[in-house]
């Protein structure tokens, strides 16, 4: 036993314990294994894991160590990846049976800049196939559970990632928001979930679902783990043609600042909507007060258009998917049906035996949205409200610095609860979808538990385009006032061995 | 097909032609959306990588170059060039297409409304504008062969194989307008268009190994008609001759249909080069929806009204303006000056002879390329490029037969000798002896003996057989192993003839 808890320690701290001593990184990735040992039979968070990886990663961090250099800013630090990222040595399936058996050949831009960091790889987390979902139940490989409720789900599509965070099986994760599949499930599983600006992060080796929605994104236990691991993965790259120039700030320097002066803003008229819970209303309203007391400016604004966003977001990303989907076609890698009679039953055989019913439902979707006599009607209205709504923010960060909304409308929903009504499961992004509209950068922060369920809620900071230093210290700030305790019953259950603070 | 045939035809029906012009920016040195380099076959699949391969999680980035030489395509063809521009994905399901989507453009293409003036004919012939409506930019597809079909076509094949590495390849697509009407203006068009991208070095465009490749849209209607009739697309050109003879056939299989009292069908039609003839192609005709959409992956372009002026500044001299020069500076002839400003390669090799023989010695230098030097290219079916043959060496042959050091005759033997070796004409002429005699002294001693061996000829010469001044220059050239200068063996014999 290697006698660290993950679920205590943050990433900062097991990279200090490690330079000095107190500790090794392959125990670091110890810790990992014996938590999912544990508890990932019941969570099913990870899809593959990558001991090989992780361990060989674990000993260069113990060998700088042992030769007295420096250690990168996550070294030994435990970490999930999505599923949708590639990684040599690793197969990335995207939960999709279409890529059961595809071993990656090259590595993801943000994969690549975590691990360079000295983040210990170890595993491929859990996902709604190809990132279609808010629930994780369109895996193919069955669904991943709520680490605070097992007969939850998690939220998704970065439900794995999430859940692994959250159970404390790894200290951060990388994820992927496209309509609020990072903030969503960090909402429900009580960790912290960013999703930059468009373009902070490269997208580079991410297999694509909306290529201009698309962020991958970091989760964490605390605002200074994913501040540390957006510090590491983000930056221009060449490989990229949008992602940003704009320079890396040191995130993680900035937290301390407080949140005195800022100007903050609660978009009221979004409170209103159908399916908003009393309980989550009332997080926004806490959450004013709460930075209210900190010394900043609160005020109300409206974003008119953002009611648009569903709409919108359900044209433009399953447009984007069909497109993006077409290569997996049986030809050249993934899934190919086994009996074909020409070129064109290969590929309707292959793609109707590989893609579930959701990822067909979003090609039939787009499809069908991008179709001649279609086009205007779909894709030309929705690229209209597209520009409504980033009209909507400009006008409100002219007012305000951030911007708070709950993150989801409700707590973590039961297994089965949605599935078969894609409309209400769709309705779990109406506070995340207009932030990918409009490109800017949002965080979904733990703000308590539900008195009635005792699952986590989250809220949800909106910040402008590359404010994510401004964005993070609201964050921290918020989050030192709040003092969520993170560890869920099934954790404490363990018993806590040996932590930090 | 019989010329009086597609001439009858064309009395009665006008013919409307519209080109297709794809060419490979081969000028790039990588692919349009990665670092793959640009090269011509290779061993299958060797030059790919993620983003050509669509691999999962790839993404294309433009190649800024490929960008610049489109434009400038567009410039050098007058064309508007569009300040705000973007790639869009063309959307079908194709083995040779590794994303099932093609980069390509759609409603903003890089350059529009251009327009190319063509002469038809040689002298007596007549000009005339075709309308350019667009160049745009694309990636081009993968290499599919079939296998244990006929001649590897799709029909009878048993598999496929499919090679990568042409895929992502630059391809600029140039569009006409409708306004060509013979099969002779489509091929002058495209000799025309790719002389004018071979100048700007965008492309080797060679037709045979499909770096330009020329489709047409062809549609008859009676002559004085307005609406336009049924048109086939016609493919698989892959020489001018190739065009022309396609597009004439194409024009008479229409009217034949159309005086049978039958239906022309909109289709794509394959030219079968072997058997002359076009055909149609599996005729299951859909209408495409390629679903059209704005890349997502790049962001639309914003050019600088002053960067496409700095490209306007690039433009180096074309074909036309070429052939001009060459008339007002050397005094070429209109037919040579068009012949040698039209081949890009050519051009510079004719410049190149004339800066060593100097201006004085233009025509000489002219006369060689377009005769000897042509005629063995010919032969060979090479290119000027392919040769041992380099301008010093012209320039060197020339300056001999003009210097009087060898002959016309003897010329023609160096030049064949130095296609063969890569030898100057001056080590040639050295090695061979072949030094022409002009010592006067030296004829005269010849010529006399010449004289007494030939008696009755010497008379009949003096009693007005002048024409025997021939037979008297053999001779002497004979004895003297043909190294004596005509010229002066002439005027020596006239001289003891008549002295
Ligand atoms: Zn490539």
């Amino acid at each position: 036993m290697s006698g660290i808890d993950l679920s205590v320690f943050p990433a900062r701290q097991i990279r200090d314990a490690i330079a000095s001593g107190e500790f090794s990184a392959r125990e670091a990735a110890d810790a990992a294994y014996e938590r999912i040992d544990a508890l990932d039979s019941d969570v099913h968070a990870f899809l593959q894991l990558t001991p090989e990886l992780a361990y060989a990663a674990a000993d260069r961090i113990d060998a700088l160590r042992a030769a007295g250099e420096d250690l990168p800013s996550l070294a030994g630090v435990p970490a999930g990846i999505k599923d949708n990222m590639n990684l040599v040595g690793t197969r990335t399936t995207c939960a999709s049976r279409i890529l059961g058996d595809y071993e990656s050949v090259y590595d993801c831009t943000a994969v690549r800049r975590l691990l360079d960091a000295g983040a210990l790889p170890i595993g491929k987390c859990n996902m709604d196939e190809f990132a279609f979902g808010s629930s994780t139940e369109n895996s193919a490989y069955g669904p991943t559970r709520n680490p605070w409720d097992l007969d939850r789900v998690p939220g998704g599509s970065s439900g794995g990632s999430a859940a692994v965070v959250a159970a404390g099986m790894a200290s951060i994760s990388l994820g992927s928001d496209t309509g609020g599949s990072i903030r969503q499930p960090g909402a429900l599983t009580g960790t912290v979930g960013l999703k930059p600006t468009y373009g902070r992060v490269s997208r580079y080796g991410i297999v694509a679902f909306g290529s201009s929605l698309d962020q991958i994104g970091p989760f964490g236990r605390t605002v200074e783990d994913v501040a540390l691991t957006l510090e590491a993965i983000a930056g221009e790259d060449a490989m990229d043609a949008t992602s940003s120039p704009e320079p890396v700030e040191r995130y993680s320097e900035a937290l301390g600042i407080g949140a005195k002066g800022l100007r903050v803003g609660v978009v009221r008229d979004m409170l209103a909507a159908e399916g908003c819970g009393e309980e989550i209303r009332a997080v926004v309203d806490q959450a004013a007060e709460t930075f209210a007391a900190l010394g900043a400016e609160v005020g109300s604004v409206d974003l008119p258009n953002a009611k648009h966003g569903l709409a919108a977001y359900y044209i433009i990303g399953p447009a984007e998917a069909s497109s993006n989907l077409a290569r997996f076609d049986g030809i050249r890698y993934g899934h190919r049906a086994a009996e074909a009679t020409d070129v064109l039953d290969l590929y309707m055989r292959s793609r109707a035996e590989g893609f579930g019913p959701e990822s067909i439902r979003r090609i039939m979707l787009g499809t069908y949205a991008l179709s001649a006599g279609y086009y205007d009607a779909y894709y030309g209205q929705a690229q209209k409200a597209r520009t409504r709504i980033i009209e909507d923010f400009r006008a409100a960060f002219e007012r305000f610095d951030i911007l708070l909304t709950p993150t989801t409308p409700e707590v973590a929903f039961r297994f089965g609860e949605k599935v078969d009504d894609p409309y209400t499961m769709y309705l779990n992004d109406y506070y995340t979808i207009p932030v990918n509209l409009a490109g800017n950068c949002a965080v979904s922060v733990p703000s308590g538990l539900c008195t009635t369920t005792g699952m986590p809620m989250g809220l949800q900071i909106i910040g402008d385009y590359f404010a994510e230093s401004t964005l993070l210290r609201a964050a921290a700030a918020f989050e030192e006032a709040t003092g969520f305790d993170s560890v869920p019953p099934l954790v404490k259950a363990l018993g806590v061995a040996k932590g930090g603070e | 097909m019989a010329k009086d045939r597609l001439a009858e035809v064309l009395a009665r029906y006008e013919a409307v032609i519209g080109l297709e012009i794809h060419t490979e920016i081969t000028a790039s040195a990588t692919k349009m959306f990665c670092g793959c380099p640009v090269a011509f076959g290779g061993e299958p699949n060797t030059r790919v990588c993620p983003v050509c391969l669509g691999l999962p999680g790839a993404l294309p980035v433009p190649n800024q170059a490929a960008i610049e030489w489109t434009v400038l395509a567009g410039l050098a063809t007058d064309c508007d060039i569009a300040l705000a521009s973007q790639f869009h994905r063309k959307q079908y399901f194709y083995p040779d297409m590794p994303k099932d989507y093609q980069i390509s453009q759609y409603d903003l293409p890089f350059c529009s409304g251009g327009s190319l003036e063509i002469e038809v004919g040689d002298e007596g012939g007549y000009r005339t504008t075709v309308g350019i409506t667009r160049i745009h930019l694309e990636e081009d597809t993968g290499k599919m062969v079939h296998v244990g079909g006929s001649e590897g076509r799709i029909a009878g094949a048993t598999h496929s194989l499919v090679d990568f590495n042409r895929a992502g390849t630059p391809l600029m697509e140039l569009v006409t307008e409708p306004d060509i009407r013979t099969p002779e203006e489509a091929r002058c068009f495209a000799r025309k268009l790719r002389s004018i991208w071979l100048a700007l070095g965008i492309s080797d465009c060679n037709m045979e190994e499909g770096s330009m490749r020329v489709d047409a849209n062809v549609s008859i209607r009676p002559r004085g008609a307005t609406e336009l009739g049924v048109k086939s697309e016609v493919k698989n050109m892959n020489s001018f001759k190739a065009l022309h003879d396609a597009v004439a056939y194409e024009i008479v299989r229409q009217a034949d249909v159309l005086d049978g009292g039958g239906r022309v069908v909109q289709e794509t039609r394959h030219w079968d080069a072997g058997a002359r003839r076009t055909s149609g192609l599996r005729s299951k005709e859909e209408a495409h929806d390629y679903r059209y959409f704005p890349e997502p992956d790049m962001v639309p372009f914003a050019f600088d009204p002053e960067w496409v002026d700095s490209l306007a500044c690039r433009l180096p001299e074309l074909p036309d303006a070429r052939r001009d020069r060459y008339i007002a500076a050397f005094g070429l002839p209109k037919h040579d000056a068009a012949l040698l400003s039209a081949e890009y390669a050519q051009a510079c090799f004719f410049e190149e002879a004339v800066e060593i023989a100097g201006a004085d010695r233009a025509k000489q230098i002219a006369n060689w390329m377009l005769g000897e030097l042509a005629a063995r290219l010919n032969a060979d079916g090479a290119e000027i490029a392919d040769t041992r043959i380099r301008p010093p060496m012209i320039a060197e042959i020339v300056a001999l037969v003009e210097d009087g050091a060898i002959s016309g005759k003897q010329a023609k033997d160096v030049f064949a000798e130095m296609a063969e070796t890569g030898d100057a004409p001056g080590a040639i002429v050295e090695a061979a002896g072949m030094k022409q005699v002009s010592d006067t002294a030296a004829i005269e001693a010849v010529a006399a003996a010449v004289l007494e061996a030939n008696p009755n000829e010497v008379a009949s010469y003096r009693a007005g057989k002048s024409g025997l001044i021939g037979f008297f220059v053999g001779a002497v050239m004979r004895e003297m192993r043909g190294q004596g200068n005509p010229q002066v063996v002439n005027d020596v014999l006239r001289r003891m003839l008549e002295g």
